[in-house]
């Protein structure tokens, strides 16, 4: 196909479906965005809406993985979330972060770094918001113990998660929802960015010591107070929690083999659900599943189907096309700006309607690029790869940037105003912005090296 | 018997400005009918003597209580003072931070079954009384209304009721 025909193929025609759908999509950002209505109800209204004005059919919108809901994506999410509610009440969380600030000596900064390290960890596995939910209360109780200001290490915390949810395909939404588009399994996410994020990590410790690292003191007679908890006394239920921990190790496994064993993350996850749901011996299963966090769900329910319509009428290849005519085609320039415009994108506004977004923007992209490629020989372009990469790295390091970035730090800072410690947007940003830029720095300088100058 | 009856008339209450020591003063030394003997809950009214709020028993406690308490099993992780260093912190937050702003209330000319419908679905000790245009007039007890019971339950002449 000659470049003329292809531009002619994708010629969008702008009729009055395509402004409806436009206009649809716009207020629903702008809703989002401007936090005047719950995301989650502009979510499923928008879709309803998107349906009953015929942009989109209900087959479309429930069956079509392009126009519709990415089922995979809410499997994956709801799953996670019956583990982690099955588990909570062993104690197991508590007791990790007991054990945690005890191995600091309860020493103030190596609590944080512990902590923020711990976090991290966590956090690749599951996702940020559940894994602050689950530290940041023994945050609180320890910086009481050692009548420490818990601001520094709240903030800390948050940035962490975000970091360390950026290293594999359970980690962060965007991550799942490129993984679930780009049909990358969990080795690709493991091979490709667990790299980078590690050593992200490690110069987020190392800043961290240079801001903090003097400034953190606390009187021994305090510290006896963390060193005499006894984490032992955190696990409530010893039974449940070894058969948590044998599941989740079957899940994980799962997800490292799941290419291999040609089964969805999604399979894995409703695999592990189901087993912890029978072997747990659970007599009344629906308040484990009430506990999931339906407003996310189904923010993701409606989300899929706006961006379906605007897929359906077009805007988003015309979007696709005018990014080709910004970056001419060249994909070095093309995975600077994705990373970089995500980065920022993502530090203001929410990264799941950003990513669901762009997901089939960098989809019709390719097809522009190497118009008779399909499948996975599309997707899976080497050429195409690192932008793929750069989208991940630059939404989820991105959400740092702000107080809003991610629900990590929106949890955080709600958390930390109701103990009457109010962080202010200014105060987060001057924390998180320079971190931001620092660890998207670094990915820079990886994706580069290792897609464009080593070519491994 | 209706509400009125049965009640205390309002004698003591806080003021939503005032600090948690001034109110936990008051509650220590508030009249209970006649003598100064202390209450366990008091109404918390505005300037125009609209109830706003009511401040307990409970409420002190969950003003020591840490909410990230509540979130997680934290509490084998307490140590000795801690109570007691929180409780000094508090002292000067306001009470309107710390009051039950849901406040349970009753008609003064409303039947005493109406009362005890509202304590049990409520769960609550007390009731404040409005009159006509909702200006507090008493407070009435969980413990009253037991006795109220208790007496039609061993009066002889009032079996099954008139």
């Amino acid at each position: 196909m000659t470049p003329e025909a292809a531009a002619a193929s994708n010629q969008v025609v702008m009729g009055a479906s395509f402004w409806i759908a436009t206009a649809l999509f716009l207020l629903a950002y702008g809703l989002i965005v401007s936090e005047k209505i719950h995301k989650t109800i502009v979510a499923i209204f928008g879709a309803a809406l998107m349906i009953v004005l015929g942009i989109v059919t209900q087959e479309d919108a429930f069956h079509s993985i392009d126009l519709g809901v990415d089922w995979n994506v809410i499997f994956l999410l709801v799953s996670m979330m019956i583990i982690i509610n099955i588990m909570k009440p062993t104690g197991v969380f508590e007791y990790i972060a007991i054990k945690s600030a005890k191995a600091a000596k309860g020493k103030p900064f190596m609590i944080m770094v512990i902590f923020s390290v711990v976090t991290a960890v966590l956090s690749a596995f599951l996702d940020n918001v559940t894994t602050v939910l689950l530290i940041a209360p023994v945050t609180l109780l320890i910086c009481q113990a050692l009548e420490l200001d818990v601001v520094p290490f709240l903030i800390t915390e948050a940035l962490a998660s975000n970091i360390g949810g950026t290293a594999t395909l359970i980690g962060d939404p965007p991550n799942i929802m490129i993984a679930s588009r780009a049909h990358l399994d969990f080795m690709a996410f493991i091979y490709n960015l667990s790299p980078v994020i590690v050593v992200a990590l490690i110069a987020y410790v190392i800043t961290l010591k240079f801001i903090f690292g003097r400034r953190l003191t606390v009187k021994d007679e305090l510290r006896q107070r963390v060193m005499a908890m006894d984490e032992r006394e955190a696990i409530k239920d010893p039974r449940l929690l070894k058969k948590s921990l044998v599941v989740l190790a079957i899940t994980i496994t799962g997800f490292v083999l799941h290419g291999m064993l040609h089964l969805e993350p999604a399979t894995i996850a409703l695999f592990g659900a189901g087993l912890l749901l029978l072997v747990s011996g659970n007599k009344e299963p629906h308040r484990i599943l009430a506990e999931a966090e339906w407003a996310t769900l189904f923010f993701f329910v409606g989300l899929f189907i706006i961006i379906g319509g605007v897929v359906k009428v077009g805007l988003i290849r015309w979007m696709s096309v005018e990014v080709l005519k910004i970056t001419q085609g060249n994909l070095l320039g093309t995975s600077m700006i994705v990373m970089w415009f995500s980065a920022f994108a993502s530090a203001f506004i929410d990264n799941i309607p950003y990513v669901a977004t762009m997901n089939p923007l960098i989809i019709d992209m390719a097809k522009q690029l190497w118009p008779n490629l399909s499948g996975l020989q599309l997707l899976h372009h080497p050429d195409l790869m690192p932008v793929w990469w750069s989208l991940a790295l630059g939404a989820c390091l991105g959400g740092n940037g702000t107080a809003i970035g991610a629900s990590a730090n929106v949890i955080i800072v709600g958390m930390a105003e109701k103990m009457g410690k109010p962080i202010s947007f200014k105060k987060f940003m001057l924390y998180g912005m320079p971190l931001m830029i620092e660890s998207v720095l670094i990915c820079t300088v990886y994706v580069w090296l290792r897609y464009y100058v080593l070519k491994i | 018997m209706k509400a009125k009856d049965l009640m205390v008339p309002i004698q003591d209450y806080l003021k939503p400005e005032a600090t948690l020591r001034e109110a936990v003063n008051l509650l220590r030394v508030a009249r209970k009918g006649k003598e100064r003997q202390g209450v366990k809950g008091l109404p918390v009214l505005d300037r125009d003597g609209k109830v706003v709020g009511m401040l307990a028993m409970r409420d002190i406690l969950k003003a020591v209580y840490p909410s990230y308490m509540s979130m997680m099993h934290l509490g084998d992780f307490a140590w000795d003072g801690m109570v007691e260093s929180l409780a000094k912190q508090v002292g000067n937050d306001r009470v309107e931070a710390h009051m039950s702003r849901d406040v349970v209330t009753v008609r003064q000319d409303k039947p005493l079954m109406e009362c005890v419908d509202h304590i049990v679905t409520h769960n609550v000790a007390r009731l404040v009384v409005l009159d006509k245009t909702d200006k507090v007039v008493g407070m009435l007890y969980e413990r009253d209304l037991f006795f109220s019971i208790v007496k039609a339950m061993l009066d002889e002449n009032n079996r099954g009721g008139k």
